[in-house]
């Protein structure tokens, strides 16, 4: 292999500028934590404020005039195109969602320390590396990025017994599958001789024995679909999810699912497509393993955060079984199909852990399934909200959750897969028991005094006004948006697609 | 006219919706109340509206609005009425003042959201009539359980939560049965025509080999069929009917019960003609079990509640089989076809009467129980009229609008399949003796119950929602034509039709011109 020279010009600069900012006030955060008045909460919230809020608005503009083709710099390690944008626009958006959140819990002086915002921002700039790379070394290094920073925030962020359970058992299983992905990495380095993903495709059709390329497809899927937390790699899901302060289970949950998504969109479409005989019945017994597995460990759990947690499974499994679809290109929706879920699942995540997070204390860490009990009467705004992103979730219009499980339906069986779709549409019955029981206690069942006394909405316009904002928008990409949402996500598809 | 004639429907539909936003915002219960009869109330002169201006000489599909939803996949949103739905889209509109008012005197501050959440459902209900795409019909036929949820799990009785929940998940898993066979059928379009399209005016073009046809079928089917509910699939029912509140009773007898019945006529049989000629015997022999099953039972209750709950279950067995009345040319029964829709009305009618009459007792005496009332006829004259006027129109008096149907259908099935008729005169036998015991047991007899003795009569309210009901069940079944008459081309049309069904459509915008033709 001939190593180029970096061409570093100004659109290159122009095109990292938000990660290269991000790394900066990162260090910068972790500078200031030496000082007592620079590390103290107030200087740190407006320091991670202004710099997610810049790279945001700079991530839009660089959205807004990407072409259709993607530019390429330092050899693939960084692409210029609409999907990676798409994808960092998302994680920095919900990053500052979730900051914004964060400064208005019980965890504000916990959270805003520097090391604490150096770590994130790190895991935001890590993030927003793998969403746009077309190496598959790169690529990994961003994950680590964002994996290895996230292990920490979860176990430091606030100490307690269960967040440093979880961050421990997510750190063993995350660095066994971060293994696994690299082995599968270095067989398909060593079958086909390239590190892009982009040229992997082309590699496999000149090459006659394919097995090294099936063994490092399956490896690679191995790898991801641990991030993605699909069965039987979820094991750690509910536990890192459950541990961690909400927020951070918040963006573990949207953020991370969305570079996952994201990256997998690549390597799936772009990379692996030539085997996919080899990883379609992976993938799909996954999603369908998912879809069932999670559904009905759901049904069982006591603790809203895990029960999200499973729920969070299954929404992948939704995802994959559309990851799946796109197999031979056959379908032109799959991709976006994706997307349109992703964005939907976000806002219906980032609303449901907001509600969450509004209800938390100190005294309520964990808040369960029955200190729900009576809050459609105590605080109808909150419960109004929660029961409709649980709605949103068991899918039922006019929610965004209809129209993207539509969409999902949609592309998978316009590639025949009569079969999931079945299993699916068994999952989404299951589900909607377990998100009727969090509507139950709440409005139909009268709280007990002592359940009752816990939950303390703080008084919060901001936190308020995130759930409000989710509340609006999932409704609105259910009825009058879901073909614009569509159009976004066709736009943005069309970097890896090719249409157009 | 030529405005509101082109946006009525959607007005219908979104008018209430609107106003149910509203009113979670008002201050008072007292302003609720007034924005809500309101907004009733103009929905109810919007049906009537509707109504008037049908044109009741042509089959097509009246007032309708075509506008784009989501394109790349063919969705649209596109509504109108015929003669299908014209009567249920009026019967919805007129029964929702008369529950309202029946609400009126209730204090509480959880009454807010209640009166909104029935506003959300006459949205609900109405958009689920008059869509014309499957995904539009969809998402109301779905959209429409969360209210119903809520007003059953929140307001109802001990064992509430057991039926809402039991409600939903019925209906969810005959929905997403529908929903995938829904898709096949859209796949099914596209690749004979090449255009993607879920207007059910494309719809109907698909042809479908028989093998296909058949599942599909089934899947419509047994949506629909837990929906209105059908025997074996009625067990959530009589739950739902003993939990829910009165006014959930009278709603769930009143409309959504027939949106099982109107999706068989409007998706089931046109879409799937030769399979639902083949799978005709067994709907019948269901729809048969369903009369002397739900009569039997009803017999046996002891909770007159309950027992109007199962005598619906009976009812809705006679609308299944004028539905699917296909006789010896392959035609259906023109005359079963208008009983069933004519039956659709009057159960509506006479039921929600029935429930409200039921209701009234039980606000008095908190119990259900027929064992604890006798002799009410005593002091309790107009609550007496009332209740034989239900009766009757329930077990089909000649006079009242269930007889009407119930002959008609009864006189199609015998053309059709003579046996499946002489079973279901049995019910109509049955029904005479459970109803009338249940008359009976309430207003008969001795008044030896010192508590039932100071029940007192119908106040001005109870009697403002009532009345209109009874007048209703009587000019139904000495006026029929007045509401067959501009139902009759569309029944025909599918009668004759079905197996090459397809609808002509008329703008909303050109419906003004009437008076021309």
């Amino acid at each position: 292999m001939q190593f180029e020279v970096p061409q570093l010009t100004a659109s290159f600069y122009g095109a990292a500028l938000p990660i290269i900012i991000l790394c900066s006030t990162g260090i910068v955060a972790l500078l200031m934590a030496v000082s007592k008045s620079l590390a103290s909460p107030k200087v740190q919230y407006w320091l991670n404020f202004g710099a997610l809020l810049l790279s945001l608005l700079l991530v839009i503009r660089l959205y807004a005039i990407s072409g259709a083709a993607s530019e390429m710099f330092l050899s693939g390690g960084f692409v210029s195109g609409r999907l990676g944008f798409f994808g960092q626009g998302a994680i920095i958006g919900i990053a500052l969602v979730i900051s914004l959140l964060m400064g208005e819990g019980y965890l504000k002086e916990k959270f805003f320390r520097g090391e604490i915002i150096a770590l994130f921002h790190m895991v935001i700039a890590g993030m927003c590396t793998m969403v746009a790379t077309d190496d598959l070394v790169t690529l990994f290094v961003g994950l680590e990025m964002a994996s290895i920073g996230v292990y920490a925030l979860i176990g430091y962020t606030n100490p307690t017994k269960l967040s440093q359970e979880g961050a421990i058992k997510y750190f063993v299983l995350g660095a066994v599958a971060a293994a696994i992905l690299l082995f599968g990495f270095a067989f398909l380095y060593a079958a086909t001789g390239t590190l892009r993903i982009s040229e992997i495709s082309s590699s496999i059709g000149k090459i006659s024995g394919h097995s090294w390329v099936e063994l490092g497809a399956i490896l690679t899927i191995a790898g991801l679909g641990f991030k993605m937390a699909l069965v039987p790699f979820h094991m750690w899901t509910p536990d890192a999810y459950e541990g961690s302060p909400t927020g951070l289970t918040a963006f573990m949950a949207t953020a991370m699912k969305t570079m996952i998504m994201v990256a997998a969109i690549r390597m799936f479409e772009n990379g692996l497509d030539g085997v996919h005989a080899v990883w379609l019945p992976v993938i799909g017994f996954m999603a369908a393993a998912s879809l069932l597995f999670a559904n009905i460990m759901a049904l069982a759990q006591q603790s809203v955060k895990r029960m999200l947690a499973y729920s969070s499974i299954a929404h992948s499994g939704y995802m994959a079984l559309s990851l799946a679809s796109m197999s031979g290109g056959v379908s032109q929706y799959s991709v976006p199909s994706i997307l349109f879920y992703l964005i939907g699942y976000v806002l219906v995540s980032l609303g449901a852990f907001a509600v969450i997070m509004w209800l938390e204390n100190e005294r309520c860490e964990n808040i369960i399934v029955d200190d729900l009990t009576g809050l459609g009467k105590q605080h109808p705004y909150a419960a109004t909200a929660l029961a409709l992103f649980m709605f949103s979730l068991g899918g039922m219009p006019p929610t965004v959750g209809f129209i993207s499980k539509l969409y999902i339906f949609n592309s998978a069986l316009s590639n025949n897969m009569i079969g999931l779709v079945v299993i699916a549409a068994i999952g989404s019955t299951i589900s909607l028991y377990y998100y009727m029981r969090i509507i139950v206690r709440m409005f139909m069942m009268d709280s007990s005094p002592v359940l009752g006394a816990l939950i303390k909405p703080v008084a919060s316009k901001v936190t308020s006004g995130v759930v409000l904002v989710c509340a609006i928008l999932i409704i609105l990409f259910g009825t009058l948006l879901p073909e614009s949402g569509m159009r976004v996500a066709r736009h943005t598809s069309g970097e890896v697609t090719g249409g157009l | 006219m030529e405005l509101i004639n082109s946006h009525i429907l959607s007005f219908l539909i979104f008018m209430p919706l609107v106003a149910a936003g509203v009113i979670l915002f008002l201050p008072s219960l007292a302003t609720a109340r007034v924005v809500a009869m309101l907004a009733s109330v103009v929905a109810f002169l919007g049906g009537l509206h509707v109504w008037y201006w049908f044109d009741g000489t042509s089959s097509a599909l009246q007032f309708v609005e075509s506008y784009e939803w989501i394109p790349s996949l063919g969705m649209k949103y596109i509504v109108g009425v015929d003669g299908l739905s014209l009567l249920l889209v009026v019967l919805t509109t007129f029964l929702m003042p008369l529950v309202l008012l029946s609400q009126c005197h209730i204090s509480e501050p959880s009454q807010k959201p209640f009166l909104a959440l029935l506003l959300a459902l006459e949205s609900g209900m109405i958009g689920a009539l008059v869509a014309m795409d499957m995904v539009f019909f969809y998402v109301f036929w779905e959209a429409m359980l969360i209210p119903m949820y809520f007003i059953i799990g929140v307001w109802g009785g001990k064992r509430r939560i057991y039926a809402a929940t039991k409600f939903v998940l019925y209906t969810v898993i005959g929905s997403l049965l529908m929903l995938a066979a829904a898709v096949v059928l859209y796949f099914a379009h596209f690749r004979q025509t090449g255009v993607y399209s879920t207007s059910l005016l494309d719809l109907y073009q698909v042809k479908l080999p028989i093998a296909t046809q058949m599942w599909m079928f089934v899947a419509f089917a047994v949506a629909f069929a837990i929906k209105v509910p059908m025997w074996p699939f009625h067990t959530w029912l009589p739950d739902a009917h003993v939990e829910a509140p009165t006014v959930g009773s009278v709603i769930l007898a009143g409309v959504l019960l027939k949106m099982g019945t109107y999706g068989l006529l409007r998706f089931a049989v046109p879409l799937f003609p030769e399979a639902m000629v083949q799978a005709a015997p067994v709907l019948i022999f269901c729809g048969v079990v369903g009369i002397i099953y739900g009569a039997l039972t009803a017999w046996v209750q002891k909770d007159a509640k309950k027992m109007v709950a199962y005598s619906s279950v009976s009812h809705l067995g006679f609308v299944v089989i004028g539905t699917f009345a296909v006789m010896a040319g392959g035609e259906i029964s023109v005359e079963a076809l208008t009983g069933a829709t004519y039956q659709m009305i009057n159960h509506g009618i006479s039921t929600g009467a029935l429930f409200f009459l039921v209701g009234v007792i039980y606000e008095r005496r908190h119990t259900r129980m027929l064992s604890d009332f006798g002799g009410l006829a005593e002091n309790m004259p107009l609550f007496a009229i009332m209740l034989i006027v239900a009766t009757l129109s329930s077990v089909g008096l000649p006079g009242t609008g269930g007889f009407v149907g119930e002959f008609l259908i009864l006189n199609g099935t015998f053309q059709a399949m003579p046996l499946a008729g002489v079973l279901a005169s049995l019910g109509v036998l049955l029904g005479a003796v459970y109803m009338l015991t249940l008359c009976r047991k309430i207003l008969f007899g001795p008044l030896d119950n010192p508590e039932n003795k100071e029940m007192e009569d119908l106040n001005a309210r109870e009697l403002g929602y009532l009345v209109p009901l009874a007048v209703l069940a009587i000019v139904m079944g000495i006026f029929p034509n007045a509401f067959i008459g501009k139902t009759k081309p569309s029944i025909e049309h599918l009668a004759k039709n079905y197996k090459n069904y397809s609808l002509d459509f008329r703008m909303g915008s050109d419906m003004s011109s009437k008076s021309a033709n």
